[in-house]
């Protein structure tokens, strides 16, 4: 079990009310599958995959990564749990405007530690397998939407995590982009041996999933 | 920029009234008790009759006496003006070097003979701004005086001084047998403030009529009025360091916040907070010493044109001096200054920056 979590609670004080966004929530999740998580916009989505991909503190319950339990951990040592075991692909992209598409892809390598001879290496071989080879000098602003998705998903690879998180990839990509990101996600799941968790409400991630859960008002349902 | 200028501009002022105390250095002033003396030049006040020299040179351990007349130039433009337009000075033919020591002149030129009653010597800075030439004629109050020598000085006082014999000169300006002040050489070996004693109560008696000032007298009438500009000095720059940070602190602020995007993603990326911290810092820093690259390169425009302005000097000539009046440790110094504060201002935007959480950001978003 690469995830596991135990009655995983996160709860967040607006104005003068509590809202739990994630409640109570037990979900495991086996190595090499491909998790989606579906549900509408505010049922908790994010805030759940925030949790699980130690990018956030649970109120309460736990969470067991790689069966060791990281609810109490420091935010040092969450981020090198992070760095070294997982990768963010985000809706919006979220690559660093002023860096080009190696730069973007080389800077987990660089927070790692790693020679700027083997990032570029390492850079340029993951651009080339999502087919952007003659895109590496561009800056963001010069590819379109697709593009951007393909380097964000080139970034997430590049410490060889263990496990991808994806919030939303393809809900700013049009229907046949949003494919073509799908099936490099399947790709990459099936031939990588990485661990992916998608939030989505596309149909065509559903689809292609071994296990779906579905949220919402922070209750998480096994699908199936 | 203007930090630069402001302070260069005041430290040149400064240096300027320093310049004079270089004139008459150990020699003894002799000047009337209304008379204001500003380290070697009295400024106003009332003169001298020509005839006490002879009273002075009698007393014991002096070895020489020079009489000079002072006359400024009348056209003040600015209370701040450092020096006036130009300064007339009456001399002994001869004893020209107890003012200019030595300075050289320029190529073509000769210093006057001992005898002379019209020839002169004129500063660079009144030959190039009036285009005057070695051996032009020039009317100063409708008399016709030769020019001897142009001297080659970078000096903000002999550049615009017009060294006259003293006789024409009192005659010019109509000052008979009169004088501004007595410059005397003690002999080798004695006491100076003896001997300016000794002049005080020769000449004093029985009615206070003159000070005999000594190199050290001079520079403790000056020390508090430089301090006093010193001082405000520091205070301008204070003022204006401290709102250069916050100017930089808000900027920075301001640049982070437009940019929580990327410090998240970093966050998300597994950047560690030492890392991010560095990231703006370094950033800041960098436009720090880019801007005080570029403060300095103007600074010192403006620095050159303002002095040039209220000296008079004409600014092809300060230009070559722009590293005697910013120094290469001004320089340094204002740089590691700019770009440590600039690292300093930049540290609550850096520590800001660094705790930008990614689940903050897109529970924003979402």
């Amino acid at each position: 079990m690469i995830v596991k979590t135990i009655e995983l609670t996160r709860t967040y004080r607006r104005s003068s009310s509590n809202i739990v966004a994630v409640n109570k929530v037990n979900i495991e999740v086996k190595e090499t599958t491909f998790v989606s998580v579906i549900g509408p916009s505010g049922s908790g989505k994010t805030t759940l995959l925030n949790l699980i991909g130690l990018n956030d503190h649970p109120t309460s319950g736990k969470i067991l990564f790689m069966g060791k339990d990281v609810s109490h951990l420091t935010d040092g040592e969450r981020r090198k749990l992070r760095l070294q075991n997982i990768g963010f692909i985000f809706q919006t992209f979220n690559l660093l405007p002023t860096l080009t598409a190696l730069e973007n892809v080389e800077l987990p390598m660089a927070l790692a530690g790693l020679k700027p001879k083997a990032q570029k290496e390492r850079a340029t071989k993951l651009l080339e397998s999502v087919g952007l080879v003659h895109r590496l000098s561009h800056k963001p602003k010069e590819l379109s939407a697709g593009e951007m998705q393909r380097v964000a998903i080139a970034r997430a690879l590049a410490n060889d995590p263990e496990m991808i998180i994806a919030d939303e990839p393809t809900g700013e990509l049009d229907s046949k982009t949003a494919k073509e990101t799908i099936a490099l996600l399947f790709d990459i799941n099936r031939k990588e041996k990485t661990t992916v968790i998608v939030a989505t409400h596309d149909e065509k991630i559903v689809d292609v999933a071994d296990t779906i859960y579905t949220i919402q008002d922070g209750k998480l349902r096994l699908e199936s | 920029m203007s930090m630069v200028a402001i302070t260069v501009t005041i430290a040149s002022y400064t240096t300027a009234i320093r310049e004079m105390n270089t004139f008459f250095m150990g020699d003894i002033l002799v000047v009337s008790k209304s008379q204001i003396v500003i380290q070697a030049l009295p400024i106003s006040g009332g003169n001298l009759i020509e005839t006490i020299e002879n009273d002075v040179k009698g007393t014991p351990g002096v070895k020489a006496t020079v009489p000079l007349l002072f006359l400024f130039g009348t056209e003040l433009r600015s209370a701040l003006e450092v020096v006036p337009i130009n300064i007339t000075v009456g001399i002994s033919p001869g004893n020209w070097t107890v003012l200019t020591g030595s300075t050289p002149l320029r190529s073509g030129g000769n210093w006057p003979s001992t005898n002379t009653v019209d020839e002169i010597i004129v500063g660079c800075c009144l030959a190039d701004v009036y285009d005057i030439t070695v051996n032009s004629t020039i009317k100063i109050k409708g008399h016709d005086l030769t020019v001897r020598g142009i001297l080659e000085t970078r000096s903000a006082i002999l550049g615009r001084t017009i060294i006259i014999p003293l006789k024409t000169a009192q005659e010019i300006y109509h000052y008979p047998m009169t004088v501004s002040m007595i410059v005397v050489k003690p002999e080798e070996g004695v006491d100076v403030k003896e001997v300016a004693d000794r002049i005080e109560g020769k000449l004093n008696d029985p009615i206070e009529r003159i000070m005999a000032l000594t190199s050290d007298e001079r520079n403790s009438i000056i020390d508090p009025l430089l301090d006093e500009v010193n001082m405000w000095n520091l205070g301008i720059s204070g003022v204006l360091f401290v709102t250069s940070v916050t100017i930089v602190t808000l900027v920075a602020m301001i640049n982070v916040s437009e940019r929580r995007r990327d410090f998240a993603t970093l966050d998300a990326l597994g950047a560690s907070f030492t890392s991010k911290v560095l990231i703006v810092i370094t950033e800041i820093g960098f436009i720090g010493l880019l801007g005080s690259l570029i403060g300095i390169f103007l600074g010192a425009i403006a620095t050159v044109t303002i002095v040039s302005i209220y000296t008079n000097i004409p600014i092809q000539m300060l230009f070559p001096d722009i590293f005697t009046m910013i120094s290469p440790l001004l320089l340094t110094k204002t740089v590691g200054c700019m770009v440590t504060a600039s690292c300093v201002a930049g540290l609550i935007p850096a520590i800001v920056a660094a705790r930008t959480s990614i689940a903050d950001i897109l529970r924003a978003e979402y």
